[in-house]
């Protein structure tokens, strides 16, 4: 009986379950090129100068980069998220496993680092739905950084 | 009402203190809203269902505590909720909830104990591929059983079990942070236990039970749920629950959730919609 008195209301989720697997699967076409909507080369240098503070000011990573020439990595990170975000450039950095191998960077670290990237795109008026666009690009890369 | 909150605030505070010196809790590691709230039945979860998200932000190196308070006004009855859980290293869930279910007509009261905990045995919410999934474990117990009883229900306690899975996107829908969760529960809780378990028109003992939330902004998400419930007693109609809400989650310690419940026929009484207002505090 319950089975029947519930059905409306079961089909209606599982509707809305498959709209949101469907929106999910279908979210790499977009009509805004992601690098443009960064505000191209001067947005993510923007980022990035923003977001080198953040971390600057968190001590629960500031360790990790004790030994980080700061200028170098400004240059690979604008070029690295150029890269991902369909921009005009070619990533000519060292590979992520390379440079983050022997830190053995903690997935509380990790999560710390999108948290001051997200703070970084506040501050430069990056759109929400733009911020996330780069976020999943980037989460994709997780397993190249963490516990390495 | 007042009574109970007053009784409920002594219990948060008893709880708070017995807990995280035992615990102390220090837990940040994952992204803010991720922990999800607290359910009726002390999980972490949503408010009705519990998610396969371990309560508050602990990661893998840390250990979290959260404390909530949970007010639900229906038609006839009002639901009173007190409780805390304990996350070990994002992996090990312990949570313990008291309700308080109050007759509004004549001042009845019901009193009922959830020990619970879940386990998340893959995956991670937000990273990888696969989706996070948990096993959990529902221990009700009723301090008042008399109505129970009387209304035919086989078993004062009882015990559910249940797997869930939930994953997030990022990028979701309309490019906000969307999740899915999905339960697969063993129940034959009548009315969450409060009305015991089992009965003498015993129904399906397996329930689903979903869970569908987006992040509009980085502080504040809505969602809905809908919670399968077996109809066990011959007496009484007994149907599915749902909600919609807003939580909001000013930093990674507080979060205030609003939301409009739809729980069915309580006990002979006509559909009981109401609202219902959660508090959090996460450490």
């Amino acid at each position: 009986m319950s089975m029947i008195r519930n059905f409306s209301l079961g089909k209606g989720l599982c509707a809305l379950t498959l709209v949101m697997l469907l929106n999910a699967c279908s979210g790499t076409q977009h009509p805004e090129n992601l690098y443009s909507a960064l505000g191209g080369e001067a947005g993510i240098a923007t980022i990035t100068d923003y977001f080198i503070v953040e971390i600057a000011n968190d001590e629960r990573v500031i360790a990790y980069f004790e030994d980080t020439n700061v200028e170098r990595f400004r240059y690979f990170f604008i070029e690295h998220v150029c890269m991902l975000s369909d921009g005009p450039c070619e990533y000519t950095g060292d590979s992520l496993v390379d440079t983050h191998v022997g830190m053995n960077v903690t997935g509380a670290a990790f999560n710390a680092i999108v948290e001051d990237l997200m703070a970084a795109m506040n501050k430069a008026d990056i759109a929400i739905g733009t911020q996330n666009r780069l976020l999943a690009r980037m989460a994709e890369l997780r397993e190249q950084v963490i516990q390495l | 009402m007042i009574n109970n909150m007053r009784r409920n605030l002594s219990l948060l505070v008893l709880l708070t203190g017995l807990v995280l010196p035992w615990v102390y809790a220090h837990a940040d590691g994952r992204i803010k809203g991720t922990g999800g709230v607290s359910s009726i039945g002390g999980a972490g979860g949503g408010g009705l269902i519990p998610w396969a998200t371990l309560t508050s932000l602990a990661s893998e190196e840390q250990r979290g505590f959260t404390a909530f308070a949970t007010y639900t006004d229906l038609d006839d009855f009002t639901l009173d909720v007190v409780g805390g859980g304990v996350n070990f290293s994002d992996r090990l869930e312990l949570s313990y909830a008291r309700q308080s279910f109050t007759i509004k007509a004549n001042d009845a009261e019901i009193e009922q104990d959830k020990y619970a905990l879940k386990v998340r045995l893959a995956g991670n919410l937000l990273y990888g591929k696969l989706p996070q999934v948990a096993f959990g474990l529902e221990r009700s117990h009723l301090r008042d059983p008399a109505t129970a009883r009387a209304v035919g229900a086989k078993d004062d306690d009882g015990t559910d079990l249940y797997i869930s899975a939930a994953r997030a996107w990022i990028d979701g829908l309309f490019h906000r942070t969307s999740m899915l969760n999905v339960n697969l529960r063993y129940s034959q809780a009548n009315q969450f236990g409060l009305l015991g378990h089992g009965g003498d028109d015993q129904d399906t003992r397996v329930q689903v039970e979903v869970a569908a939330a987006m992040f509009l902004t980085r502080s504040i998400a809505i969602g809905a749920e809908y919670r399968q419930k077996p109809d066990n007693l011959n007496a009484l109609r007994e149907g599915g629950a749902a909600d919609v809400f807003v939580a909001w989650f000013p930093n990674k310690h507080v979060s205030v959730t609003g939301a409009y419940v739809m729980l069915g026929e309580i006990a002979g009484a006509r559909p009981q919609n109401g609202f219902y207002l959660s508090i959090q505090g996460a450490l």
